[in-house]
């Protein structure tokens, strides 16, 4: 009798147990016809709905910002818009972090949108804010996070892909010009080491997700082909194999390996510093970093020498041009489970943010509506040809970032790949060939995964 | 309403509920089924529900968002064809070395405080410190420990080696996996300590007299007194420790993320997981490590339960 009582007890609170964590899910969203009272495009940001009430919960990869300049934004939106609450939440490891955040389905009501989410997905978990048709003329980038021509996502920015290096450094080791392909680089980096006391290239190798910046150079910048990452990359075979005019994704992954195989870097990656890496550049401890223009704000603001930060194209050249990627940050994102009330509450915040408080300038990016004046920063790209991927064909929305998942190569979302190239150049257990043969091969049986016949 | 009806009515239902109480059997099973409840639904909610989802998961080819596709035992498949699952595991012959190490140290320090030295209490104490820091902090500590030209350069350097010539201790991948597991040692050694010293304060003090009057020095006094009689202890230890050792995570997570060749089983499980978003894969990883400590454990029972029935035969013997 007892064990009888006592299995039923245990069974019971096991079916408790189920449900009390079985019943989110994102496609079972609570929420999903709420539809803002207002499309996107039709918001007159101060004018519409002032009287509007919301709580809004927004998770941001800008850690850094949370409780500086998103706080004047939100007093700023607050004064049309009293009613509106608004939290921000900064998340470290943005995209894996996200992710899992993402599953749970109650999250807040505005994210940026993790590159992990495959296009067709986008409509389970995020709301439609418009056709594309509503944006093309109007804003840059915003193909971003789209499936079927609907868009999901507003770019926060747009950014550049190129190198922040240290002006004085640079002057002082005796460079009047820039170096614009990466055997000049590796001169240039060699003349910075003998030369002055600074760090050449600094590779941020602990903090992990700032190797993915590595990723952003091997299309656009590194070909100059703006169909390379979502078309050619997806079905060439052997991507990651060297060109002899040293141009493609090979060219900028050996620059990394033959930077720190020349001992160019810092001494001990293991131990670099990404927080202090800021006063350090600033301050001409280090000579360059490869990240993207988002970067340049955070080092002028590391220390007292702001005007010795620089920013300039990746050094390679095709055909003897140099081209440099232009593409779209992080995505904002608006929760499919969100009400009625928070959706519209959460576009017009999103509108105010594109259009009028001036994030993209101040964190040195391209504004994303078209027109809107360039940062200063960019200014040695007006002779480079800014070179913006097109999205990939219809039905094909998705084949990236399976095969990219896949592969487990992961470009732009873990840096493990990256992380790789840097402990074989110190090792010297592997040469640069042998890593990309193994990263061709992982990529070929994921696209033959895929269905894709790789040519 | 008639008085009296009312009354009978009231003394039989009371009559009733008196006869279900006053049966203590039934009393007790009440109690024992409320007070079980909570520690039971906290276990069911976050232990044998995710295990039995994660057992589910390794059965399917999923990410976090998205559709899951069932693909029956593929994910057990690529665990067991993928070289990079059991190179991983090699690792753990590192802290399986280490983990003799922290026993012994911890034996040994167990039997010197077990004698009352001068600071006994004090030492006891620091000794048993680390094991109450979270371990990510452990991490942290540890990182700037071995930073080139930090903590442990500094130290080196006051005792007159200079700093060129010591190595770079997370990027040397000779000896980057045996540093790790000495922070490992420092971390886990306290308890292991705590639980030896419990044990040997319970050996009866009249045989370390009778010992020596017999002439035995202190070696004499731990190996033929002390160590058998907590052998249980030891044995228990042992069998956490090597499961320990098979499933590290914490200290190469946060030290060196996997780097240079530190990428322990669970390191890798994270990344496929969370990084490459193998949902699937990685739990299959997680079932086959459970599959595994299980074995380790068994082994190792068996092997105490060979020790001790031919200890138990060898004493027959003697007392023959």
């Amino acid at each position: 009798m007892k064990h009888r009582i006592l299995a039923l007890v245990l069974a019971g609170m096991l079916t408790a147990a189920a449900t009390a964590c079985g019943s989110t899910n994102g496609k079972t969203s609570k929420n999903a016809d709420a539809k803002p009272t207002v499309a996107y495009k039709d918001m007159q940001v101060g004018e519409t709905a002032t009287d509007l009430k919301a709580d809004l919960k927004i998770l941001t990869n800008r850690t850094d910002l949370v409780d500086s300049d998103f706080q004047d934004y939100i007093s700023e939106f607050n004064a049309m818009y009293p009613n509106i609450t608004i939290t921000y939440e900064g998340i470290t490891d943005y995209d894996t972090d996200a992710t899992t955040r993402l599953s749970s389905g109650d999250w807040g009501d505005i994210c940026c949108i993790p590159t992990t989410v495959d296009k067709s997905e986008l409509s389970n978990y995020f709301e439609k804010i418009g056709d594309y048709g509503d944006f093309k003329d109007t804003y840059e980038f915003a193909d971003k996070q789209m499936f079927n021509n609907e868009v999901y996502g507003i770019p926060t920015m747009g950014n550049v892909s190129g190198v922040v290096y240290n002006k004085a450094v640079f002057e002082k080791a005796g460079i009047t010009e820039l170096p614009t392909d990466p055997e000049t680089f590796l001169a240039d980096l060699k003349l910075i080491q003998e030369k002055t006391d600074a760090i050449p290239l600094y590779t941020n190798y602990a903090a992990g997700w700032t190797l993915t910046a590595w990723d952003a150079y091997i299309s656009g910048g590194a070909t100059g082909d703006a169909d390379f990452k979502n078309n050619k990359l997806v079905h060439s075979k052997d991507p990651f194999a060297k060109h002899d005019d040293m141009t493609g994704p090979f060219a900028v992954y050996d620059t990394l390996y033959e930077a720190v195989k020349q001992g160019l870097t810092e001494e001990d990656p293991t131990t670099t510093d990404w927080e202090g890496c800021k006063a350090q550049i600033n301050e001409g401890n280090i000579g360059c970093m490869v990240l993207g223009s988002w970067a340049v704000p955070q080092m002028q603001a590391g220390g007292p020498n702001a005007d010795d930060i620089a920013y300039m194209p990746f050094p390679i050249s095709v055909d003897g041009k140099q081209y440099a990627s232009a593409s779209a940050d992080y995505c904002y994102g608006v929760n499919v489970n969100s009400t009625s009330e928070e959706k519209t509450a959460a576009m017009l915040y999103i509108k105010w943010l594109t259009e009028s408080s001036g994030f993209a300038k101040t964190q040195g990016g391209i504004p994303i509506v078209k027109g809107d004046a360039y940062p200063d920063s960019l200014e040695s790209f007006q002779s480079i040809t800014l070179v913006t991927d097109n999205p990939a064909p219809a039905g094909e929305e998705d084949l990236f970032g399976k095969i990219n998942n896949d592969s487990e190569i992961s470009l732009d979302s873990d840096s493990t790949h990256v992380a790789s190239i840097i402990e074989a150049a110190i090792g010297g257990n592997q040469t640069m060939e042998e890593i990309a043969d193994e990263w061709n091969a992982a990529w070929t049986s994921a696209q033959e995964k895929n269905g894709v016949t790789p040519e | 309403m008639d008085m009296a009806a009312h009354h009978t009515e009231v003394g039989l239902s009371k009559r009733k509920r008196q006869l279900k109480w006053s049966n203590v059997n039934v009393q007790k099973v009440v109690v024992t089924l409320t007070f079980l409840f909570v520690p039971l639904f906290l276990l069911v909610l976050f232990t044998y529900l995710p295990f039995f989802k994660m057992v589910q998961f390794s059965f399917y080819d999923m990410k976090y968002i998205g559709a899951r596709k069932f693909v029956g035992l593929q994910n057990y498949v690529d665990v067991f064809t993928r070289d990079d699952c059991f190179n991983a595991l090699k690792l753990s012959l590192y802290y399986m070395v280490g983990s003799v190490v922290q026993l012994a140290l911890a034996l040994l320090f167990a039997t010197i405080l077990s004698f009352n030295p001068k600071g006994g209490n004090f030492f006891r104490g620091a000794l048993y410190f680390p094991s109450l820091v979270c371990g990510i902090a452990v991490g942290f500590i540890f990182k700037y420990f071995y930073t080139h030209g930090f903590v442990l350069d500094s130290i080196l350097g006051l005792l007159g080696i200079p700093e060129d010539m010591l190595p770079f201790w997370l990027k040397d991948i000779r000896i980057n996996n045996w540093v790790l597991v000495a922070s490992s040692i420092w971390r886990y050694m306290g308890q292991n300590m705590v639980l030896f010293i419990g044990a040997i304060a319970s050996v009866d003090k009249t045989q370390y007299e009778a010992a020596a009057i017999d002439g035995a020095n202190a070696w004499h006094r731990f190996r033929y007194i002390i160590l058998p009689s907590i052998r249980t202890i030891v044995v228990l230890n042992m069998i956490l420790a090597i499961s320990g050792s098979l499933s590290v995570f914490e200290i190469p997570y946060v030290i060196t993320d996997g780097g240079f060749g530190t990428s322990t089983y669970f390191v890798l499980m994270d990344k496929l997981a969370h990084a490459n978003q193998k949902v699937g894969l990685a739990s299959a990883m997680a079932v086959v490590l459970l599959v595994l400590i299980l074995l380790v454990s068994a082994v190792q029972k068996l092997a105490e339960k060979k020790l001790d029935s031919g200890i138990r035969t060898s004493k027959r013997r003697a007392r023959k």
